[in-house]
């Protein structure tokens, strides 16, 4: 056994030097972190499929991913009992969630100096600007601890041979027309806050910001959902992924709450379902990788900011654009077209896609909060929805 | 050799403590940790040690106390109808089937466990959907003219995915418990003049009952903390007691969640010492044992 250490203590030290004097002989200020190998938590849409290859010629290191829950207290639950704080470097789920994250002193805030890609990122200055609600999926009180990874704007899916046309309103999810054969997502912070979109819109309920009710308010918004619930408008609240797309796939509903991705995989399946291009908005949102607290060296420091810079490069934006259908960073779509790298079809559906999510950021709506001032309330009013 | 021999000998005791301890750091700790996290108090998105009853409170005067009910009935009716069922399907493999095929019928049993549990019970969701294979028959055969929707999303469908998920498992004690029955008692009953059903009430049920309420544990446990089946089968956030503390969990309510399995547990436990004060467990293992 002594033995079998030894050789591969040689092996690796050996690998590590040379590849340390290649990385130091390219790009000296990279030499410190070469043959580290970073440990990506992710949600399943942050992987390019294991194609890691440019970051790892450019850098020398390696990227190890795992999976990793997106509830709140799975993410918590890894990190803290898990020993997800000394085995995942970096983890990248839907942001907003760095209140729990922060007080529970399981991320660290960011030095975007360290990030050559963050200064030239146009998505990054629009959207995530201090102050802003965008700015709450990457910062808290006002530190930058995530860097945006994906970014989408969600509505509602529909049947259209079902519905007999075009539907542009989330008042299709409470429409009688559709009675019983509507679906709404298992989370408070997406149907919910959509609903409270549409009530705000159609001027129902007096709400002042549907992204972050009062007690009173997401109580007004349940006591209209559970008349809904009453009257036996919805089917079915769902809960996973699989299962939305099944309800499409198999119309069991014909209107639903969901993202976008369950319509691309139900078409997949040959069903002609539509994402709703509502007028009262999108529930807009952001994933965000967040270096995560824990007894780390200074090259693995080094190298978990270069997967980071990676992962804001146009390169890493379009292949996840192209596998995962949200829209990246600003230059993906012209990388597409220009790298050799993709074709011309898969190049002009990452412009498509990029040009669609665009124009849903353009068109507004609410921003989800993943962790809303009364997220307590917020829980304690689904239970009594879901009761009811 | 005897127990007061075991009892004096030091590597017996040995051996023993190793499996007892980790009974307890497996079971006992958790459960005790979970008692008293449930009357500490939630600040913000920790908790801070103490004693307040605040999520008791919270639970038994909120809308999770009706999900408390709910499961309670739905465990209590789901365990008596998969009852009902286990112990028809074990007496015919005791008592009917031959031995040679009592083996294969068993292990017919266990297959459905050999896919995952949560495949299972989407595969239920599929079948009993509005344009799924058993509307499309009975649409087919003209037993119907529409589709019928509460197959799916319904207190059926909740019930019917309890039964696949807990009603084998139910049959195995029963199974055991009737093997374990002396024939010739059977046959004294017979040979006394009593008619089969009266033998059956008389002796058979009485003698099974341990394994009855072996099984009755299995079932009442498991529907009562069931989670997915209610999530996919059962509709417009229909909610058992496993739901309700997972819910609790996502915003990070320890104490409440924990306020809530300690209910749980306690009803359990209540439910394994009325086991224990009405049966005695040493006779029915022994039996079964062959002892």
């Amino acid at each position: 056994m002594t033995i079998m250490l030894k050789a591969v203590s040689r092996r690796t030290v050996l690998k590590s030097a040379a590849i340390g004097a290649a990385a130091f002989g390219l790009r000296p200020d990279l030499a410190l972190a070469a043959g580290q190998t970073v440990t990506l938590a992710d949600i399943g849409v942050g992987d390019p499929n294991g194609d890691w290859s440019t970051y790892t010629k450019e850098t020398g290191n390696t990227v190890n991913v795992v999976s990793i829950g997106n509830g709140p207290s799975a993410v918590l639950n890894q990190l803290i009992a898990g020993g997800g704080r000394q085995s995942y470097d970096i983890i990248n789920i839907v942001g907003g969630m760095q209140n729990p994250l922060v007080e529970n002193d399981l991320i660290v805030p960011l030095d975007v100096s360290r990030l050559k890609n963050w200064q030239n990122n146009a998505y990054i200055a629009e959207y995530f600007k201090p102050g802003s609600k965008g700015f709450d999926f990457i910062g808290y009180e006002g530190t930058i601890y995530g860097v945006p990874t994906v970014l989408q704007g969600d509505s509602f899916a529909y049947l259209p041979e079902k519905t007999g046309g075009t539907l542009d309103s989330y008042g299709a999810l409470f429409d009688p027309k559709f009675k019983g054969f509507v679906a709404l997502e298992d989370n408070y912070t997406t149907a919910g806050q959509k609903t409270a979109l549409y009530l705000k819109s159609a001027g129902l309920t007096e709400i002042n910001d549907p992204s972050d009710m009062s007690k009173e308010e997401i109580a007004k918004v349940v006591d209209f959902l559970i008349e809904k619930k009453k009257e036996g408008q919805f089917r079915v609240i769902w809960s996973s992924f699989e299962q939305a797309v099944n309800l499409l796939v198999n119309q069991e509903v014909y209107v639903m709450d969901c993202w976008e991705p369950m319509v691309f995989a139900a078409k997949a399946k040959g069903v002609d379902a539509v994402y709703a291009k509502p007028k009262e908005g999108y529930l807009l949102w952001a994933m965000a990788a967040y270096l995560v607290k824990g007894d780390r060296s200074p090259e693995k420091i080094e190298a978990s900011y270069q997967l980071l810079d990676y992962m804001l490069s146009p390169e890493y934006g379009a292949m996840i654009t192209s596998l995962r259908g949200y829209m990246t960073n600003p230059q993906a779509p012209a990388f597409a077209a220009q790298s050799d790298k993709f074709d011309e079809a898969t190049a002009k559906r990452i412009a498509e896609i990029d040009a669609g999510v665009k124009e849903k950021f353009e068109a507004g709506g609410t921003w989800q909060a993943r962790w809303p001032t009364n997220i307590e309330t917020y829980e304690e009013e689904w239970q009594r929805f879901k009761a009811a | 050799m005897s127990l007061a021999v075991k009892r004096r000998d030091p590597a017996a005791l040995v051996l023993l403590a190793g499996p007892v301890l980790l009974c307890a750091l497996a079971i006992i700790v958790p459960l005790v940790l979970t008692l008293v996290v449930s009357f500490w108090e939630r600040k913000m998105i920790g908790m801070q040690p103490g004693f307040t009853l605040t999520s008791y409170g919270l639970f038994f005067e909120g809308a999770r106390f009706s999900v408390l009910r709910r499961s309670f009935f739905v465990a209590i009716s789901s365990t008596l109808i998969m009852l009902l069922i286990a112990y028809a399907v074990a007496y015919l493999i005791t008592f009917r089937l031959k031995p040679s095929r009592t083996r294969i019928f068993l292990f017919l049993l266990s297959v459905p466990f050999l896919v995952n549990y949560v495949i299972r019970t989407f595969a239920w969701a599929y079948l009993l959907g509005r344009t799924g294979p058993v509307n499309q028959f009975l649409l087919d055969l003209g037993v119907i003219n529409q589709p019928l929707d509460w197959l799916l999303f319904s207190d059926f469908a909740v019930y019917l995915g309890l039964i696949a998920a807990y009603m084998p498992f139910m049959v195995y004690p029963i199974w055991l418990s009737l093997s374990a029955i002396d024939k010739r008692l059977i046959e004294a009953s017979w040979m006394l003049g009593e008619a089969p059903l009266q033998t059956f009430l008389r002796v058979v049920l009485p003698l099974s009952l341990p394994g009855v309420f072996a099984a009755a544990i299995f079932g009442f446990v498991g529907a009562f903390g069931e989670v997915a089946v209610s999530q996919i089968l059962g509709g417009v956030g229909y909610q058992l007691m496993g739901n309700a503390i997972t819910s609790s969990l996502d915003v990070l309510n320890y104490p409440m969640a924990a306020a809530m399995s300690t209910v749980v547990v306690g009803c359990m436990l209540i439910m394994l010492l009325l086991w224990l004060r009405f049966f005695d467990l040493r006779l029915f293992l022994g039996k079964v044992l062959g002892r």
